[in-house]
């Protein structure tokens, strides 16, 4: 495994494990800057791969954790994004395990290890959303499994072309702006602290 | 007994004129082109593809074309007629026109699309454009549904992501993968486990976001919180570039055995009438019933895949027909809410003398809803049914009668004392205006056609689309 995938796989597991909802902006910008790292070293430091992770930088680092940030601001800072037990911890150890099965018997091992950490992130970031009911944790999770999409494209032997590498930052650029915009209009900060883990903070 | 003092005809500001005269054009526009590529490009010269084969004018593509932009120019006459009317609209007129338009512009290109990326991108999109409309609906926390309208689509887009991912897998060259749909068939490897169970991902996502049970509850909730004419843009328009992509799928996987699929298919199809007739059964609210009503047609639709090419040409039919359906039924729902106020059937007790015409529109989309000759519903069922007899598959035949008996006499319980029955609050009959009538006349018009003549060009591009989704 890459350092690069590495990091990756600690900035999606550290928040859930030992995390609260306040840090996870700053986890989502080191899924991004890990994001960044492995398109370059991807891209073989090609023009377009220097284009796609300014692209990332800017959009996964900056912008993403930044409104991310502005929906924490109206409360629940302090709660957990995974419920701390046995069953749920059990539950995000196994899935990750699974995950690493995917890949492992047939593709080489780098892609077999790039494939186990998409699945881990997207299978992790499913298991936040079964268990997070309040409207920012539930975004922190759809927001991993967007990046888990990005790391997608380091399977592939050649990079997206561009216009489908536009299309998918467009679309990740408006699911965090509208999703943000939509938590912050109307729900009260008792919805947006939710209801999971009650008491604990 | 509570009164009514008057009709909820609110008298919104004025000065939308342009606006209004600017989203009836985009949807002119859309509808000229379409018919222009549809009279221009025989059949015989698509597919024709263009910007670098990442769009594709094909039969699929016209056929959905001319039906979304069809459904799109009656809603934005609406939606043009009501913003003098309504205050709520008035209020927030020129985001949601520039959304709505957003929304149409996503649709067309998703439409369009040639490469399975690109429109998975393009679907998220119209979900995009549409959430912040869904937001500006009637329900105590509307964001709050919006939200969750966000995430059920998000969350199904991304089951289909770990679909296509288990298809990479399953082809040893990893990445050989083709993504253009014209050449991703060829590209794929023999058939083993992983690509079965990326080709069943890719289908539950896409069926979640058609609003296939299990993952089917944002549907009613979503339909039923947003403005009417929003609901009849989901129900009507974006309801089928799911459609759309499920087609999308079969043909890509055409030629290849396709059991699985074909049962998981009716598995999610019958799973999805027997949901619907229980809570069609159960409600008492109209808009949350035409909701449900949506539901039950994309389980029809899910049973009439299942068989195969014998009800394919049904399926389209029914496709086609149900979108002038839904937002015949949306769109008139719209009207009722807007003098009286509320969703609740109960309260709307005796509505065709109030609103006659609307009442009468109403009886009618409801006929249409329940496959009543002479609309095209009704033939499309028929097609189903018998494509249905023709693979011996007389489980699914029976439970689609079964259920599609209590869907009808449910309905029928809750709307026509809705339309009929005595009246609990007087109300003066309203005057309704010409100009809102138009386009819900436009959908019978469209309705009473498909079932009683289909032009021999729209029949041609029926049977070249059913010949393409053929599974084995």
């Amino acid at each position: 495994m890459t350092t690069a995938l590495a990091l990756f796989l600690l900035a999606v597991l550290v928040p859930v494990f030992f995390g609260r909802l306040g840090a996870a902006p700053f986890w989502m910008a080191v899924q991004g800057g890990a994001l960044a790292w492995t398109q370059v070293s991807h891209g073989g430091g090609s023009e377009h791969a220097w284009v796609a992770a300014g692209e990332t930088l800017f959009l996964r680092v900056i912008v993403a954790p930044y409104l991310l940030g502005t929906t924490l601001a109206a409360g629940g800072r302090e709660r957990e994004l995974l419920p701390s037990n046995l069953i749920a911890w059990m539950a995000a150890v196994g899935v990750t395990a699974l995950a690493f099965q995917l890949g492992a018997p047939v593709l080489a091992a780098k892609d077999a290890m790039t494939l186990g950490v998409i699945a881990a992130t997207v299978a992790v970031a499913f298991l936040l959303l079964a268990t997070n009911t309040s409207a920012p944790g539930q975004l922190f999770a759809l927001l991993c499994m967007e990046n888990a999409i990005a790391l997608f494209e380091s399977l592939l032997p050649h990079s997206w072309p561009l216009p489908v590498h536009a299309a998918l930052s467009v679309v990740y650029l408006l699911s965090v702006g509208v999703a943000s915009w939509l938590i912050r209009r109307d729900l009260p900060s008792a919805e947006i602290v939710g209801t999971n883990g009650e008491g604990r903070s | 007994m509570s009164t009514i003092a008057a009709p909820r005809s609110s008298t919104g500001s004025t000065g939308h004129g342009w606006e209004a005269l600017a989203l009836v054009a985009s949807a002119v526009i859309l509808l000229g082109l379409s018919l222009v590529a549809f009279v221009r490009v025989p059949l015989a010269q698509m597919p024709l593809y263009f910007a670098d084969d990442y769009f594709v004018l094909d039969a699929t593509s016209m056929l959905f074309l001319l039906m979304v932009n069809s459904v799109f120019l009656g809603i934005s006459v609406y939606i043009a007629s009501r913003v003098q009317a309504s205050a709520a609209l008035a209020a927030s007129f020129a985001p949601r026109a520039l959304l709505t338009v957003a929304f149409m512009v996503a649709m067309n290109a998703s439409i369009l699309s040639n490469h399975l990326v690109v429109l998975w991108c393009l679907i998220e999109l119209t979900t995009l454009c549409a959430a912040p409309l869904v937001a500006h609906g009637h329900v105590r926390r509307p964001a709050k549904v919006a939200w969750h309208y966000m995430l059920y689509s998000s969350m199904s887009l991304a089951l289909t992501f770990l679909g296509i991912m288990c298809l990479t897998r399953s082809s040893p060259a990893a990445g050989g993968l083709e993504f253009f749909i014209d050449r991703m068939g060829s590209s794929l490897g023999p058939q083993t486990g992983w690509q079965q169970l990326g080709l069943a991902l890719i289908l539950f996502g896409l069926g979640s976001k058609l609003g296939l049970a299990p993952l089917y509850s944002w549907l009613p909730e979503t339909y039923e919180a947003a403005p009417t004419s929003t609901s009849a843009l989901l129900a009507a328009v974006q309801f089928n570039i799911s459609v759309l992509a499920v087609l999308r799928v079969l043909q890509i996987f055409r030629g290849l055995d396709l059991g699985f699929v074909r049962h998981e298919l009716l598995v999610m199809g019958c799973l999805t009438l027997c949901v619907a007739a229980v809570q069609i059964m159960a409600s008492k609210n109209y808009k949350r019933l035409i909701a449900y009503a949506c539901v039950s047609s994309a389980g029809v639709i899910a049973i009439g895949l299942s068989v195969g090419p014998a009800a394919a040409k049904g399926v389209l039919l029914y496709v086609v027909s149900a979108a002038f359906v839904k937002a015949l039924l949306f769109l008139t729902a719209g009207r009722l809410r807007a003098v009286y106020g509320t969703n609740e059937a109960a309260a709307l007790s005796g509505a065709i003398r109030v609103l006659p015409f609307s009442g009468l529109l109403f009886l009618v989309g409801t006929f249409a809803l329940l496959g009543f000759p002479p609309f095209g519903t009704f033939m499309a069922e028929m097609l189903i049914l018998s494509g249905i007899v023709q693979s011996g598959n007389l489980v699914a035949f029976t439970l689609m009668c079964v259920t599609l008996t209590v869907i009808f006499v449910a309905t029928g319980r809750s709307l026509f004392p809705m339309l009929w029955g005595a009246s609990k609050q007087p109300i003066q009959p309203v005057r309704e205006r010409w100009v809102t009538a138009i386009p819900k006349l436009g959908f019978v018009t469209a309705l009473v056609a498909l079932g009683l003549y289909t032009p021999a060009s729209i029949t041609a591009l029926l049977d070249v689309i059913a010949a393409s989704v053929g599974t084995r």
